[in-house]
């Protein structure tokens, strides 16, 4: 019989208790009830026997009490058997089937407010910590709150052992947070960090270490947080941690002075300051690491037409609500049946699942990016062989066009496999940006667009440094101080916006601000002033920006007079081209200015034009290509100071030969004969000489092995369609070879 | 149980376990092994004959719940007195350990006197 499972899980219950013969229930006595109080909590549910389940559950709260102390056990006792005499009572009226009578009838238990709600309010938990802390060091061996007696050690080969396995232990942390880094939602990865922290704190309060204690305590109570899912793991609260664990260093550092008797008490220093970031963080809401964030229960709900938003929202706003289960609140009150939350805790849970992972090597995955690279060409290189040798099978030539699809396909897939957000990089930087701006006590606020926006891994800590450089080109220069912005009637807090976003092959990060702008007048001026620009010369709006990326635009003299930009921008332009990117700027004077940098999406792959010169191919990225052009005779110039030069829409450009350069022997060699490309690098512009241009389109990077990885003007080969191989041209890399030359 | 009982501590911090072996000392407790976490403890309780466990339960490999899993599921083990030492006072982790059948726990950090207390009362159930 269905029923007879609640009464006899009532009866094991009485008998248990009975068993205590009066006394306090103790820990494994509880235990057992509890288990058994669970059961019917979870049978009364199922049997949809609210009220029973509710009354129930109400006992295991109290058991719970108990077991943590924050009830009198003997007090607790006599509640637990009142409230047990009450239960089998109504569990009875319930199995013999009379519910109405029940609906009256109410377990009068009462519980202490520690132990109501499901579970304790977060706060209240943190708080608990504190509790424990003071609850210790009031039963403490020694309490003794002086002020500089010296440390007196207790037990010197403890003490010892203490200094040496933390600090251990602290370097440990160090390692395993670039793990947490990179996997913030890994709950073994947190925990790896949070148990030195914990250690320590153990340890460090047998020993009469209190500020250590405090600050272990400290961080322990943040990763807890963070464990719990409270707060979620940010780069903020790496940052935190990573700074506790120096000052824990610094102080169990110092014991080792003490015992060597150069001191006479351990450091101190003042935590304050790591407090106060603790609670900043919160303020900030610092928007987490993590990826698709899961649907609320609530959410789900009002999405599958249970309840109603206003049901909801009135559920959420109320104070309990803080602790306590959404779903099991709504149940209690008979907004929804728990076949529905059931329903909607399933999707959710379905959610979970959609999102999780499997964590892979990253060089077993670069190898396998790089074999379905060499897939691809050697399926390319079946296909034009069969169309030289004019094999004409029509069956083979679809399954091949077959093979091909799926090979291409199997490309995308793979080069996805290790694309990531931006959004950490973006989380880095708004950090930053939040420091920057309060070192030169500036308000700012940090936007972000396009974090899901996704990049190659491998890219991602190669664009880190010119973005950190743009940003704080932003910070420093681009937003005037608060006191200019009122004067202007801005607002006195800057906006720093990060977006990404994706445009033909590129991903495109720009860092905008809404400060001074960039002062054209002025930027020319110091131009001619380094004597960039003649005197004459007149330059486009776009042309001016080009002279702050240029070298030497720029010194160590302090710039923020001129134009507020120009610190070192070369470099960061450099830094670009070096991944094959380029940099973009829009401005307008008094609103803002705009920095947009085009990366490629991944450094597998580059998008390039295949060109030839005599047998040799080479491929030219696209994003150095300004134009292509075909020169008459009357465009060529051999100025004497300057050397060979043609003329491209009125300016006159070097010429640099390739032949020359890489020593080939090319089909033409008189410009009007040949073609030219026009490459940007580095600032400046060269017109190359080149044979033929052969396709544009996507290659797969070859890095190139041993003494060639040197080769200056090449930064790597690829494997072309015809199964030959070309080299990649580095455009900075040839300028600086032809300059030489010259 | 008695003083001449032998005592399992469990913890991976050795710094932590100096402290446990020193405070079972004062309490007349001589026959002390050691282990850094669940597994090795393990090891050593079926390798030989333990009275009574102290431990950790926050450790890597096999943390203390685990452990104590493990001990009750065990016929030969399942009755040896389990002591939870944690500094975890978020309630769900004690009431999870109570569940699983722990004889006491303590919270870190606790003194001679706590300590002492607890085993105390589990030296009473034991006889």
């Amino acid at each position: 019989m269905e029923q007879d499972r609640i009464e006899g899980l009532m009866d094991v219950i009485a008998s248990t208790f009975v068993m205590l013969n009066g006394n306090e229930i103790d820990i494994p006595t509880a235990g057992k009830l509890l288990n058994a109080m669970e059961e019917v909590v979870g049978e009364a549910r199922v049997r949809n026997m609210e009220a029973l389940a509710g009354a129930a559950r109400e006992l295991v709260a109290l058991l719970e009490s108990i077991v943590l102390e924050r009830i009198d056990p003997g007090e607790g006792a006599s509640r637990f058997a009142e409230g047990l005499s009450s239960l089998q009572a109504m569990a009875h009226n319930f199995i013999e089937g009379e519910e109405a009578a029940m609906r009256g009838g109410n377990v009068s238990v009462q519980i202490p407010a520690a132990g109501e709600g499901e579970r304790l309010p977060k706060e209240e938990a943190g708080g608990e910590g504190e509790d424990d802390m003071s609850r210790g060091m009031r039963t403490g061996a020694d309490d003794s709150d002086d002020d500089a007696p010296p440390f007196i050690v207790q037990d010197e080969s403890l003490l010892r052992d203490f200094i040496t396995e933390s600090l251990e232990y602290i370097s440990e942390i160090e390692i395993n947070i670039l793990d947490l880094e990179q996997n913030p939602q890994d709950k073994e990865c947190v925990n790896a960090v949070f148990r030195p922290f914990h250690s320590i704190k153990g340890v460090s309060s047998f020993l009469d270490l209190k500020d250590i204690r405090d600050t272990a305590h400290e961080l322990e109570t943040l990763l807890d947080r963070v464990r719990s899912g409270e707060l979620t793991m940010t780069s903020g609260i790496i940052d935190i941690i990573l700074e506790g664990a120096d000052m824990l260093k610094l102080m169990i550092g110092s014991l080792q002075e003490v015992l060597e008797g150069t001191r006479r008490r351990p450091m101190a220093p003042d935590m304050s300051e790591l407090r106060e970031k603790i609670d900043r963080l919160e303020e900030e809401g610092v928007p987490p690491i993590d990826e698709k964030p899961v649907k609320k229960l609530g959410t789900i709900l009002v999405e599958d037409g249970v309840i109603t938003e206003d049901i909801l929202e009135d559920a959420l706003k109320r104070p309990e609500a803080k602790g306590g289960k959404i779903g099991q609140r709504l149940i209690a009150e008979g907004k929804a049946t728990p076949k529905q939350v059931m329903g909607a805790l399933r999707k959710q849970s379905k959610q979970v699942m959609e999102t999780s992972t499997v964590r892979v090597d990253v060089k077993k995955l670069d190898d396998f990016v790089d074999m379905i690279g060499e897939l691809v060409i050697t399926q390319t290189m079946i296909r034009q062989n069969l169309l030289r040798q004019k094999v004409s099978d029509r069956k083979l030539m679809s399954d091949l066009a077959q093979l091909s699809s799926i090979t291409s396909e199997l490309q995308r897939t793979s080069t996805s496999l290790r694309m990531v957000p931006i959004r950490q990089t973006f989380q880095r930087m708004a950090r930053l940006v939040r420091d920057l701006a309060k070192s030169v006590g500036k308000d700012v606020v940090v936007m972000m667009e396009g974090e899901d926006t996704e990049i190659d891994r491998n890219m991602v800590e190669e664009i880190y440094n010119p973005l950190v450089h743009m940003v704080r080109n932003s910070i420093d220069h681009g937003l005037e101080t608060k006191e200019e912005r009122r004067a202007k009637g801005k607002p006195e807090k800057g906006t720093v916006r990060l977006s990404a976003y994706h445009k033909g092959g590129n991903i495109v990060i720009e860092i905008s601000d809404d400060g001074r702008g960039l002062n054209r007048e002025k930027i020319l001026q110091r131009a001619r002033e380094r004597g960039l620009v003649g005197e004459s010369e007149n330059l486009s709006e776009q042309e001016i920006y080009k002279l702050i990326f240029m070298p030497g635009f720029s010194t160590a003299e302090k710039v923020t007079d001129v134009s507020g930009r120009g610190v070192g921008m070369d470099v960061v332009k450099k830094a670009v081209e070096k991944l094959r990117g380029k940099i973009e700027l829009r401005s307008t004077e008094g609103e803002g200015t705009t920095f947009a940098a085009f990366f490629p999406l991944t450094m597998a792959i580059i998008d390039g034009m295949t060109v030839r010169v005599g047998k040799e191919k080479y491929i030219v990225p696209a994003t150095a290509i300004r134009r292509l052009l075909r020169p008459g005779r009357e465009n060529y110039t051999n100025v004497a100071s300057k050397g060979e030069m043609l003329n491209v829409m009125g300016e006159l450009l070097p010429l640099v030969r390739l032949y020359e350069i890489f020593s080939v022997e090319p089909a033409y060699r008189e410009p009007w004969e040949s073609l030219v490309v026009v490459i940007d690098a580095g600032g400046r512009s060269k017109c190359v000489l080149v044979d033929e241009v052969l396709e544009k389109g996507e290659v797969v990077i070859k890095s190139l092995g041993g003494n060639f990885q040197a080769l200056k003007g090449i930064s790597g080969g690829a494997i072309l369609g015809d199964g030959n191989v070309g080299l990649i041209l580095d455009p900075e890399g040839l300028f600086e070879l032809a300059e030489g030359q010259a | 149980m008695n003083k001449s009982s032998k005592v399992l501590v469990v913890d991976d911090f050795s710094t932590m376990r100096k402290v446990i072996r020193n405070l079972l000392k004062q309490l007349g407790y001589e026959n002390i092994v050691e282990a850094g976490d669940g597994v090795m403890a393990l090891e050593l309780l079926r390798s030989q004959k333990i009275d009574f466990i102290i431990a950790d339960w926050n450790m890597p490999n096999m943390n203390g719940l685990e452990l104590l899993k493990e001990v009750r599921a065990d016929a030969a083990l399942s009755r040896t007195p389990f002591l939870m030492v944690t500094a975890e006072s978020l309630r769900d982790n004690v009431i999870e350990a109570v569940r699983a059948g722990v004889d006491n726990y303590v919270v870190k950090p606790f003194t001679a006197d706590v300590l002492s207390e607890k085993i105390a009362e589990i030296e009473k159930k034991y006889g």
